[in-house]
């Protein structure tokens, strides 16, 4: 099978790879690009592990062909960080305990954050919608929910 | 002294941030699966598909023929295919679903997939048993040699069946034959619980690496419980253990899961970093985690209880069997805990109770976060229910009236000497959740969409109890710049163990929390301590570190009072790692003076400290004596609205207040609290992994329902403490109780909807949609 | 998981020259949010699979346009996109809803309306209320193009009667009266990242007098194939919608149901279920309640 040409953006940097036909988004940040923030939790798209902003969205990288990421810009959690300094949605992250074994927090944080890059002041029940595709199953969301709610408050 | 507050402390009770929270919002944190080495190759497993099989032929010649493939191996290739916990690690038998019946390393993805597709097995498909009910028929399939019969109804040795005879514990109190004559009210009702995922996010994970030059194993894996799977490691592969070696890397959940088929990933890894003479990483999908690991036990509970008509409770007996699956470690020590809490948090002269496990050709039942308490609490708070409903009683009245006080037996006769707030905590919830006047509202509710609310009061024994031993050891290095190192043999599981323990030594030694660094765990660098489970982390475990941190304050002590030429009356203080006078504090000197002067004067600088805790000595034939050293006490409420047409519960408040004994940390341990909610509203709604005949139709987070942001309720998270002298710095455990009473509250305020208003009751988990509608449920059955 | 070739069609006209030369063979991919979790599963529906088309980066198919009172949807429009659309949320608000129940964000961001209807999965959120608006859909190949009613490409679960060589371009329907009332109900097991249990669209309008002169009810995951169904619509034309008839049409659901897809072990649940849900519907369409 003949590999496929794929030029992206990841970070804000170009990346030219020869990646499988069939290779899942997924593999290649984690193998190909060594950026194993991103997490794999269920290889279906449920759990949101996963989770990378792409032209600005949300997508499950689980789900998605890298081949099809061609001239994309990819967001991956190893991107948030700006000259060493936390982004604000981390540091709330750390605040508010909005963590415990962490596996799901890369995921979570791409979704605060695609959320507040288009809505910068969006109210509880959005900041819940937009996390409703990554599972956690340590916070109960709780205190994500608050982290999220202080990044968007301080906003205004 | 009930809410928090009220203690004093300069670290503890301080909601400071966790220790290892930078590494994970930023995606450094390397869980099992983030590593990768040199020459690296890709293991996998074969499963059956089957629950029950003779493994008739297996041929791998194709198999090994395929290009990249450095090794296929099966039972009959490796030195001791069972392992040392019953499971094994390449089964020479089909006994259930999860039975790995040929592992495979190969240098691509690909190779390992079409390897393990090549792999040509022919089985003899067995008729086998998959439920409580089935296991218990006279003359079942008998799945397992040490299965053994009832007699009576209890586990008898020297007959047939497949009652686990390990796990059999009675407790026998007062006598309920004659107790239950003079009771005016007596009922009797049974309670089923299902098959419950741990559903931790991440997969089973581990790569093994071996040293060619020394013969070590090392294996970094996703451990829960790091010296256990260590000894996976030296069993496999039948090497002395001090050549076996564990790096826990950071653990993505666990909630007691992440043992049994951890160890034997570890074990399977390791035998083909053996064979290959490279390291082989293995990762498990989510599908191979939902056959292979352990689940919660599906019980089956039998209840008889009897009062007088006024309320006091006389009599209480007890049947409770729980699906233990075709290989078990930990029924035989999870059913001690069962059985002791078996009655719930109520003063009864009278008790006899029995619990045992069955072996069934099902998924196995495990560790899971509670250890049997959702199940037992689900059915004996709805029976307390049911007994007010006999009495004709206020369920809250029936509660207050047989509610344990200070000075009480429990139902091993354990004299409750420690104190004993459960009735404070029960008036603060029903006041603070206006529970009465809600109550009041909700029955004259009309239509298809109603509200109820349901109130849950239960305690649970901190720590291992008479489970096993809670001895713990830890590791304290202070180094001549003032930072500290620490470690511990148990382990940060996502929990917050690392926070904690960092708290209790900065608070002990008086060092700052930010000069702590706590290690984890590497099984060649800090000795067992035993597991991390029972919610022990803090209340038992950190006795050793406070023990330690102790210790070497003595020694710093010594040499600041030196360096300051303290009188011989002076003390000496030590706060955020200075050491100052206390007579006059502008006289200090730092924590890395002190500690750079005793390195060169060549003086003790790291510490080792070993735990031992109090013997707890019950009698096994009767369950009476003292079983824990305290107990925790929880009161929780639960508010929901059913939708009785279509089945829908609609979970909206949840408010839980839970005796923390002292709190260590606030905001972790609201943290615990309101993932126990949505964890506990899984168990009483939605989840169950369905099997039919052994086989799963729940595989994946598709059709495995847990709360996602949008499904939990308000929370509300009540922090009550008290003066206990038992655990670290008096706190006792909440990792569990912050789970077990949640799925008990919101199944009563269920019930109270469907009693109002069709007079019925549902008495088995989960409160599904068809359950609620149809008062079963249409999923596959036999669950439990 | 599957391995097969991939192709990046820039225009229809290319992705149509694949397909006729893969045909069978080849598998159509927009977001990936269905076919990915089947190449996982190496599902028994991508036998023979060798080769994935992808036709997400086919701007031509990406539009939301109205013409007339005709409303055009290209295949490769995702659900968060139809959700976002001012267009459709006056033209036909039941199916911006109704994508908007789909999955999660993540999906809804790759997801297509195409993928969706292509997919045939009885529990598509889309459907029903395609269904009900009556959507046609465009299937373009080397041998031309047809337009057909969506619901006649269904043939059972998980199976449509699209050519091997055909692509799947658009979906239209025609916008719906200021005077439609509309609703689209969703009963999953939880609030996000839920399969429908059942779903049910519904488009009524009403004259002048409150009689009922169009009902179009569209039950999901309950009938062999997608589709309206008459013998409850027909239950309220040229009737005021009494609670009366509005339960009377809902328990047809129920009896149609029985009728098309048998008993089934599920049927206990499903039959008085659906008619809550399409009652409930038909109530809020109406306003009611
Ligand atoms: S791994 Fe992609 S959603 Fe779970
Ligand atoms: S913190 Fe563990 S899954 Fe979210």
């Amino acid at each position: 099978m003949d590999k496929v040409k794929v030029n992206m953006f990841v970070n804000g940097k170009p990346v030219s790879l020869e990646v499988k036909p069939y290779a899942r988004l997924l593999d290649v940040l984690r193998e190909d690009l060594g950026l194993t923030g991103t997490k794999e939790g269920c290889g279906v798209g449920e759990c949101g592990a996963c989770t990378v902003i792409v032209d600005g969205e949300t997508v499950n990288t689980c789900l998605t062909l890298a081949a099809s990421m061609d001239g994309k810009h990819i967001t991956t959690i190893e991107g948030l960080m700006e000259n060493e300094k936390l982004h604000p949605i981390q540091e709330a992250f750390i605040k508010h305990n909005a963590l415990q074994c962490g596996f799901c927090t890369p995921g979570l944080i791409m979704s605060a954050k695609a959320l507040l890059d288009s809505n910068p002041n969006p109210s509880t029940e959005q900041i819940k919608v937009a996390i409703s595709g990554n599972l956690c199953r340590c916070t109960g969301y709780e205190q994500v929910v608050d982290a999220i709610k202080e990044v968007a408050e301080k906003s205004k | 002294m009930p809410l928090m507050g009220q203690k004093n402390f300069r670290v503890l009770n301080k909601p400071v941030t966790r220790v290892d929270a930078l590494d994970k919002v930023t995606g450094r944190a390397q869980y099992a699966a983030d590593l990768n080495f040199p020459n690296m190759l890709y293991g996998g497993c074969l499963r059956s598909g089957l629950s029950h099989a003779n493994i008739v032929k297996i041929d791998t010649s194709k198999a090994k023929a395929i290009p990249g493939v450095k090794a296929v191996l099966t039972a009959a290739d490796v030195p001791k295919p069972k392992s040392w916990a019953d499971y094994y690690y390449l089964a020479d038998k089909i006994r259930y679903i999860g039975d790995v019946v040929a592992i495979v390393a190969a240098e691509s993805k690909e190779a390992l997939s079409d390897a393990l597709k090549a792999i040509e097995v022919e089985y003899e498909e067995l008729p086998g048993v998959y439920t409580i009910d089935e296991a218990l028929e006279p003359n079942a399939v008998q799945v397992r040699e040490k299965g053994v019969g009832l007699v009576d109804g209890i586990p008898t040795p020297g007959t047939k069946g497949n009652a686990f005879l390990e796990s059999y514990f009675p407790i026998r109190k007062g006598n309920v034959e004659e107790a239950f004559k003079k009771c005016d009210v007596i009922i009797e009702r049974e309670y089923r619980t299902q098959f419950i995922e741990h559903s931790y996010i991440e997969p089973e994970a581990c790569v093994a690496v071996s040293n060619p030059v020394d013969g070590t194993m090392t294996v970094y894996s996703s451990s829960q419980n790091p010296h256990f799977s260590r000894r996976y490691i030296a069993d496999a592969l039948q090497i002395p253990m001090n050549k076996a070696r564990l790096v826990q890397q950071t653990l993505g959940g666990s909630f007691g899961g992440k043992e049994e088929l951890v160890g034997l990933t570890v074990g399977r890894a390791a035998l083909l970093a053996k064979a290959t003479g490279q390291p082989v990483k293995m990762v498990l999908n989510r599908e191979e985690s939902f056959l292979e690991s352990s689940k919660r036990h599906p019980f089956r509970i039998r209840y008889k209880v009897g009062a007088t008509k006024d309320g006091k409770i006389l009599a209480f007996e007890g049947q409770l069997v729980d699906n233990a699956g075709a290989y078990n470690n930990q029924t035989q020590f999870m059913n001690c805990r069962a059985s002791i809490h078996s009655a719930g948090v109520y003063n009864i002269p009278n008790v006899k109770t029995d619990t045992f496990g069955v072996f069934t050709n099902n998924i196995h039942g495990g560790a899971m976060r509670g250890y049997s308490s959702p199940q037992i609490i689900f059915a004996q708070e709805s029976l307390m229910e049911e007994l007010a409903e006999a009495l004709n009683m206020d369920p809250i009245e029936l509660r207050r009236k047989n509610l344990l006080k200070q000075g009480d037996l429990t139902i091993t006769s354990q004299k409750l000497v420690q104190p004993t707030i459960i009735s404070e905590m029960l008036d603060h919830v029903l006041e603070k959740t206006d529970f009465v006047a809600k109550r009041e509202a909700y029955n004259k509710q009309t239509g298809s969409k109603q509200k109820g609310i349901g109130l849950v009061t239960c305690y649970r024994g901190a720590g291992l109890g008479a489970e096993t031993v809670d001895a713990s050891g830890a590791f304290i290095t202070a180094l001549e710049d003032g930072s500290v190192l620490i470690n511990s043999g148990t382990a940060e599981n996502g929990q917050g163990l690392k926070t904690a323990y960092s708290q209790i030594v900065a608070e002990t030694l008086g060092v700052k929390v930010e000069d702590i660094h706590h290690i984890g765990v590497d099984t060649h660098a800090i000795p067992d301590s035993g597991m991390t489970v029972a919610s022990r982390g803090t209340v038992m475990g950190a006795q050793s570190m406070k023990k330690a941190a102790e210790k070497l304050k003595i020694l710093i002590l010594e040499t600041a009072k030196e360096m300051l030429n303290a009188s011989p009356l002076d003390e000496v203080i030590i706060e955020d790692s200075v050491c100052f006078l206390k007579s006059e504090p502008s006289r200090s000197v730092s924590l890395g003076e002190v500690c750079n002067n005793r390195l060169w004067a060549g003086k003790q600088l790291a510490v080792y400290e070993w735990f031992e805790p109090k013997p707890l000595n019950p009698d096994h034939h009767t369950g009476q004596g003292d079983v824990f050293p305290t107990y925790a006490y929880a009161c929780v409420v639960a508010e929901v609205e059913v939708d009785l047409e279509t089945g829908y519960v609609d979970v909206l408040k949840v408010t839980a207040a839970h005796d923390c004994g002292t709190v260590i940390n606030p905001a972790t341990a609201k943290g615990q609290i309101y993932g126990g909610i949505a964890m506990g509203m899984g168990f009483a709604c939605t989840e169950e992994v369905e099997v039919n005949k052994g086989k799963l139709r729940t595989k994946n987070f598709d059709s495995y329902i847990f709360p996602t942001a949008v499904d939990v309720p308000e929370m509300d998270a009540i922090l009550f403490e008290c003066d206990d002298t038992e655990g670290t710095f008096g706190a006792k455990s909440l990792g569990e109780p912050a789970t077990e009473a949640v799925g008990a509250a919101i199944a009563n305020a269920v019930n109270s909807v469907l009693v109002r208003t069709k007079g019925e009751r549902l008495r088995r988990l989960p409160f599904d949609l068809e359950r609620v509608v149809l008062g079963k449920s249409l999923r596959a059955g036999g669950n439990a | 998981m599957m391995r097969f070739n991939y192709f990046r069609p820039a225009s229809v006209k290319e992705a149509c020259k694949l397909l006729n030369q893969h045909q069978s063979e080849a598998k159509v991919i927009a977001g990936g949010t269905d076919l990915m979790v089947q190449v996982r599963d190496e599902d028994k529906k991508l036998a023979g699979m060798k080769t994935v088309i992808d036709v997400s980066h086919i701007n031509e198919l990406r539009y939301i346009q109205e013409e007339g009172n005709v409303i055009r949807i290209g295949a490769i429009v995702t659900h968060d996109q139809i959700f976002r659309s001012p267009i459709l949320k006056s033209a036909a608000p039941l199916l911006p809803e109704a994508c908007n129940t789909v999955g999660s964000p993540q999906i809804r961001h790759r997801g297509t309306i195409g993928g969706s209807i292509c997919n045939a999965s009885p529990a598509a959120d889309p459907v029903p209320a395609l269904v009900a608006l009556n959507a046609e859909v465009k299937l373009e190949s080397v041998r031309g193009e047809r337009v057909v009613p969506m619901v006649d490409i269904f043939e059972k679960p998980y199976k449509t009667n699209i050519g091997a060589d055909e692509l799947l371009t658009e979906i239209s329907f025609k916008r719906l009266s200021d005077a439609s009332k509309t609703a689209f109900i969703k009963l999953g097991r939880r609030k996000a990242l839920a399969i429908a249990r059942m779903n049910v669209a519904v488009v009524l309008e009403l004259d002048d007098q409150g009689i009922v002169t169009e009902a179009r009810i569209a039950p999901g995951s309950v009938l062999p194939r997608p589709g309206r169904v008459s013998e409850a619509e027909e239950v309220l034309i040229g009737q005021k919608p009494t609670a009366e008839l509005i339960e009377l049409a809902s328990k047809k659901v129920s009896a149609v149901m029985i009728e098309r897809s048998g008993v089934r072990w599920s049927t206990p649940y499903k039959e008085p279920v659906i008619a809550v849900l399409t009652r409930r519907a038909l109530n809020q369409a109406l306003g009611v309640e």
